[in-house]
């Protein structure tokens, strides 16, 4: 995956570990990471005849649902402040690695996009629960 | 000639004979019974084998006969077992009785029979193989032996749990010829120990049942014993699994160990790395499993997993497993189910089901997050009911039912990639049936309400049962004959009838006025006469006839005695001119009525006696009228009336026989009391006496005007009988009698006036007399004019009168003719 490279917490220790901030850094970048391979598979997957149209469809809305993520956490997290400078570098960095990304088979890229959600998921349930736990935490 | 046709058809014959020979068709050969065989004794088959068919299509039939039976049976199922054979199911098959079995075989041309088979089930017995031979070869304690399985043969149409089996094992290695036969009994498998390694074995197995004979063998089965030396068989890796996604544990499976012991590794590497790990931790999962502490778990990683197995020969390495530990996460189920009734006020109770996540799982980090299921059925139910819950760790159930019994099960799952946990144990539900009490309460409640309600009604209809009957169902309302009461006619006696007919005739209604029966009156006094002719309007009171009885007051007829008066106080009967519809009522008030009127026949009596005294007219007559003419105008009166009797006649309250108009009956007394004297009012007061009465005293007579027509002092005739008629029209001829000189006139017999009619009998002692309206004109001619009233009675000659008679007493009461009076008898021709 092209987000090998990403240092990210592989256990839940590590993750608790992390202060808050690192954290949505690190979601923020693997979103932003995924914002241009997304967009590419989508173009590559229109012209495959074979896919039924829900799988076309479906595709899109993930990948919309991935920015309006991104979006969120920015917004809750209230980076704006920081996002200047974070996202300059994580943005230089997204690039390069997309095009790694576009360069992988389609299951690997599903693999690939399949795990980083997860990822991103367990980080944002740690956070909410970080910050607000009383809902079901 | 003969001869000459027959020769000819006989050469024909022949010669169609020698072509059917030629051409090889004949009848069929003889078949031959093969064999019969009994699975189980208690069907059986048996085969046979056709012989020639002769060229032809041949059927094939057998016939069976029991024991010593004579009777020929053919075989009930030809197909079951195959063809040429014959089934003989569970029915068909007696155990114990020797069956002679033919086979005849048919053709166009004709039939051949086999020898007969005498068969004998119990002998013929020979099961199945056994089937699913199956064969294992085992270690233990480091020896080598060999599993061997199998099942009895399959029965159709029989039970097989009642047969047992005697099993028979022979095995040999492959390449020997000589069998090893091993007795096994009634078990289905066996051990065989004392194998060579390294050899290919054959087995057998064979049954049998207590009686008959061996089966088969079984199909044959092979087995390679495993050499002392060989290396261990490749381990497969069944499963790995996280309990709370922080740590997993690897299960695999150990082959065949090769026949040294032999050791197993599990060997990893993840994802990216070259470096291989073996297991940090064989023990804490089991045996032949690998359990991944926290260290060494690593998440969004792709493990290769492989077990490797090792003995002193050789190693084998099973296939790699990869594995991801986020997508292998199976929690535990959750714990502490617990159960609570809420009752909050105003609304149904509810249950609330709570339950904790698996101990395990850390949810508060939010590091696993798990999505609940539950599971419900009620106890004697077949389904379960799944319930996704969610995230949520409680549960509100609303609609159970009351009373019964439920069990209930959670488990759970991670919310994404994971599988679901096992079920936690079972809860189980009472629902407490206090839910029930509030219907129990109500219905209690409706119940006791209803059987009330129902009480009260049946209780409202006894008692004022015909009161409702009457006014739900009014009574169809008999023809009404103005002035007879079919009921009374039935019911009453002829005295009431009597009374009823026209005595009662108080208040003059239209009614009442149809009634013409005129009153003669005979008095003392002088007024007393001829009163009825100008006193169309009043009613006039019947005088009771006795002629034979008399007293010592002349004029008087006996009706007016005072003795009569006893005897008509008690008697109760009314007039049929008193055609009454309200029957029942009637009755019921002249039962009453009867009772008040003895009561006021004495008070009437001293009243009258009292009125006597005042009057200047006939003081007697009035006193010995009123007691006889009782006859009550009215029969009927309510009880309530006849308290209500007084002198006042104002006050009087009557119901009139004839019709009820109590307003115009009312009316009359003021009138009459205007108008008449005092014989009106003693005759007022006897007949607001007599009303109460329920004697028939009196016919009244009907006055088309609004006075009480009985009111008329008319004058009371009190008649002679003049002579009776023989002829041929009989008639009694009447004399009028009468106490003053005027009375002489009419003493003319041109003036008697002629009865011929009866029409009824009242109480035995009363006729009632219509006199024959041809006679009237002699009545008229001779009359002189002295009286208006006479004269007016004249002229009402049409008027039919009747007159009491008193017959003797042994008569019983006898109505004549039918109980309808004649209305037009009573039809006043007068305006």
């Amino acid at each position: 995956c092209h987000t090998s490279g990403m240092l990210t917490p592989n256990g839940k220790e590590y993750a608790q570990k992390i202060p808050r901030e690192e954290l949505t850094h690190l979601i923020l970048k693997l979103l932003q990471a995924w914002k241009e391979p997304l967009s590419h598979f989508n173009q590559h997957i229109e012209h495959h005849q074979e896919l039924p149209d829900d799988s076309l469809s479906k595709a899109k809305q993930i990948s919309n649902m991935v920015h309006e993520l991104k979006t969120g956490v920015e917004k809750s997290m209230g980076i704006i402040s920081n996002s200047l400078n974070g996202m300059a570098s994580s943005e230089a960095a997204g690039l390069s690695i997309s095009n790694e990304a576009n360069m992988m088979s389609d299951s690997d890229f599903i693999h690939c996009f399949r795990r980083d959600s997860n990822k991103v998921q367990s980080y944002l349930k740690i956070l909410k629960c970080r910050i607000m736990p009383e809902n079901s935490c | 000639m003969k001869q000459k046709l027959t020769s000819p058809v006989q050469i024909i014959l022949l010669l169609a004979l020698t072509a059917m020979g030629l051409t090889g068709q004949s009848y069929p050969g003889k078949p031959k019974i093969i064999r019969c065989r009994s699975l189980e004794k208690e069907t059986f088959s048996c085969w046979w084998k056709p012989g020639s068919d002769g060229g032809l299509p041949t059927n094939y039939t057998l016939f069976y006969s029991k024991d010593s039976e004579d009777k020929n049976y053919e075989c009930p199922d030809y197909r079951t077992s195959g063809p040429n054979s014959c089934y003989f199911d569970k029915n068909h098959t007696n155990p114990w009785t020797t069956y002679n079995i033919t086979v005849m075989a048919t053709n166009e041309i004709g039939s051949n029979s086999s020898d007969p088979q005498y068969v004998d089930v119990t002998s013929i017995v020979q099961p199945d193989a056994p089937v699913n031979l199956s064969l294992e070869t085992k270690t233990s304690a480091s020896k080598m032996y060999l599993w061997v399985k199998w099942s009895p043969p399959p029965l159709v149409d029989v039970s097989s749990d009642s047969h047992i089996y005697h099993y028979e094992l022979r095995l040999k290695p492959e390449e020997k010829e000589e069998w090893e036969v091993i007795s096994v009994g009634v078990q289905t498998q066996y051990k065989v120990i004392r194998l060579q390694a390294g050899v290919n074995y054959v087995v057998q197995v064979r049954c049998m049942l207590d009686l008959g004979e061996w089966s088969e063998w079984s199909s044959k089965r092979c087995i390679q014993i495993p050499n002392g030396d060989s290396p261990p068989e490749k381990p497969t890796i069944i499963k790995c699994r996280s309990p709370e996604k922080e740590t997993f544990t690897c299960w695999w499976k150990p082959g065949s160990d090769g026949g040294h012991p032999t050791n197993y590794t599990l060997l990893y590497s993840k994802e990216g790395e070259e470096q291989v790990y073996e297991c940090p931790d064989y023990r804490t999962a089991g045996p032949n499993s690998c359990y991944f502490d926290k260290k060494h778990t690593s998440f969004w990683t792709i493990y290769n997993i492989t077990v490797r197995a090792t003995n002193e020969i050789g190693s084998n390495v099973s296939d790699p497993h990869f594995v991801d530990v986020t997508y292998i996460v199976q929690p535990d189920p959750p714990v502490n189910v617990t159960l609570e009734l809420k009752k909050p006020i105003n609304r149904k109770p509810y249950l609330v089901l709570t339950w904790s996540p698996p101990p395990l799982a850390d949810v508060r980090s939010g590091w696993l997050t798990l999505e609940y299921e539950l599971q419900l059925k009620p106890e004697e139910g077949e389904e379960w009911e799944t319930i996704f819950v969610g995230q949520q760790t409680q549960y509100k159930m609303f609609s159970l039912n009351p009373g019964k019994k439920y069990i209930v099960q959670i488990h759970c799952k991670p919310d994404h990639h994971g599988s679901w946990s096992e079920w936690s144990s079972e809860k189980y539900i009472q629902i407490p049936t206090d839910f029930r009490v509030k219907d129990m309460v109500v219905w209690i409640v409706v119940g006791v309400l209803s059987s009330f309600i129902c009480l009260i009604m049946s209780w409202t209809m006894v008692l004022k049962g015909y009161r409702m009957i009457a006014f739900i169902l009014p009574p169809v309302p008999g023809p009404k004959i103005k002035g007879i009461d079919t009921h009374l006619l039935e019911t009453g006696k002829s005295e009431e009838l009597l009374s009823a007919l026209g005595c009662h005739g108080f208040p003059p209604t239209s009614d009442c006025e149809e009634l013409l029966i005129e009153y003669l009156e005979v008095e003392d006094s002088e007024d007393q006469q001829l009163m009825p002719s100008h006193d169309n309007g009043h009613p006039s009171k019947n005088a009771k006839m006795i002629p034979n009885e008399t007293d010592s007051d002349s004029g008087r007829g006996s009706c007016d005695s005072p003795s009569l008066l006893s005897e008509k106080c008690r008697e109760t009967s009314a007039l049929p001119s008193t055609l009454q519809t309200k029957d029942i009522r009637d009755v019921q008030e002249n039962k009453g009525g009867k009772r008040s009127w003895e009561t006021q026949c004495i008070a009437s009596e001293q009243k009258i006696v009292h009125f006597n005294n005042e009057s200047t007219k006939s003081s007697t007559w009035p006193a010995a009228q009123l007691p006889n003419n009782q006859p009550p105008m009215f029969a009927y009166h309510s009880t309530v009336d006849a308290h209500k009797v007084t002198l006042s006649t104002t006050n009087v309250n009557i119901a009139p026989l004839l019709v009820g108009n109590e307003e115009k009956h009312q009316s009359q007394y003021p009138i009459s009391e205007t108008v008449h004297h005092d014989i009106e009012k003693q005759r007022e007061m006897e007949n607001l006496h007599s009303k109460t009465d329920q004697i028939t005293v009196q016919v009244k007579q009907n006055r088309p005007n609004d006075k009480s027509p009985f009111l008329n002092p008319k004058l009371m005739d009190y008649v002679e009988v003049h002579k009776v008629r023989q002829d041929e029209e009989p008639a009694v001829l009447l004399k009028h009698k009468e106490n003053n000189g005027k009375t002489e006139k009419y003493t003319v017999p041109g003036t008697s006036k002629e009865y011929t009619k009866v029409s009824t009998v009242v109480d035995c002692n009363i006729i009632v007399l219509m006199p024959d309206s041809r006679i009237q004109h002699t009545f008229l001619s001779q009359e002189p004019a002295m009286e208006t009233s006479q004269n007016l009675q004249q002229g009402q000659a049409e008027k039919n009168m009747s007159y009491c008679l008193t017959v003797p007493s042994e008569c019983k009461r006898e109505t004549t003719g039918s109980e309808y009076m004649d209305p037009s008898s009573f039809m006043p021709s007068f305006k």
